[in-house]
């Protein structure tokens, strides 16, 4: 999604950045660790952004340097959003993260959308987790993605010739492959 | 690190013959100074990584799969409508294993 964003949206002014949540990296993953690194995606496309420098600046001068509460990065984070004509935001696996830090990040989104009408935000997760989107957003447009035929059959295609073990496989069983495993796809 | 010594001793070597190299070596660790605190401050902002792992999912991904979403009208409109978009959160949604990482 990111790379046909940046092929079809891409441009000085417009921005795509990304998270990957991860159940085995749940505890790196904490909210302000995923706002940052949008933040972090936002301040290295070029000269890092003023407003990154000057909290920066600020943050060194406290004792002991300390790091940016959440706040803080989505106030700094409305402000380089508004230097940009377009931010899109992906977050793949959202069901990924736990309950917790997926509310957080999501208020933390609505409140950047609610100020930023350039913001398009891209979350993919398991059905389950519809009901905290749409509670955190007012409208909420949504893809249910179940995979065509022909896309079930190039994938397994591409599996079968990366096959480790070619010998154990006849004509017969890869022609089953084929046609059992599109079939019983499309009624899952 | 290689790189800036490696760029001092060419300064350094031509430094009899040209006076301009000076300004050269001055130019280096100017570069420098500004890459440290960059990198500085990325890190600060967070320690998470997620272009590499975008690296891994680009190297992984095969071609053409998925690609019906995006001549989706409902994700062409959540993409393309302007100021007036009533939609700026697109959810997609699926099982496990369905792909969704994997969209182009």
């Amino acid at each position: 999604m990111i790379d046909s964003l940046c092929d079809q949206a891409g441009g000085k002014d417009i921005a795509v950045v990304g998270l990957y949540c991860d159940f085995l990296s749940q505890q790196e993953q904490t909210t302000t660790n995923m706002v940052g690194g949008i933040l972090k995606q936002l301040a290295s496309r070029g000269e890092v952004p003023e407003d990154i420098q000057e909290a920066f600046q600020k943050a060194r001068e406290d004792f002991g340097g300390r790091g940016l509460q959440l706040s803080d990065l989505v106030e700094v984070m409305k402000k380089v959003i508004k230097s940009l004509s377009r931010v899109f935001i992906c977050i793949d696996a959202l069901d990924e993260s736990t309950p917790q830090h997926r509310r957080e990040l999501l208020e933390s989104l609505r409140e950047i959308v609610r100020v930023s009408a350039n913001t398009r935000i891209f979350l993919t997760g398991r059905p389950h987790i519809e009901d905290e989107i749409t509670k955190g957003f007012s409208k909420v447009a949504r893809i249910r993605l179940i995979p065509p035929p022909a896309d079930i059959k190039s994938y397994l295609e591409m599996r079968l010739s990366r096959d480790t073990d070619p010998y154990a496989m006849d004509d017969k069983l890869r022609a089953d492959i084929m046609r059992v495993i599109p079939e019983k796809t499309s009624k899952m | 690190m290689s790189e800036v010594s490696s760029g001092n001793q060419m300064v350094a070597g031509n430094f009899n013959s040209f006076n301009v190299s000076t300004n050269h070596n001055n130019i280096l660790n100017f570069i420098t100074e500004i890459d440290t605190e960059e990198h500085q401050i990325l890190q600060w902002l967070s320690p998470l990584e997620p272009q590499r792992r975008h690296q891994g999912v680009r190297a992984d991904r095969l071609d053409g799969i998925g690609n019906w979403v995006l001549g989706t009208i409902r994700f062409q409109e959540w993409r393309d409508r302007e100021h007036d978009c009533v939609k700026p959160v697109l959810f997609c949604c699926g099982s496990p294993g369905v792909g969704k990482t994997y969209l182009r």
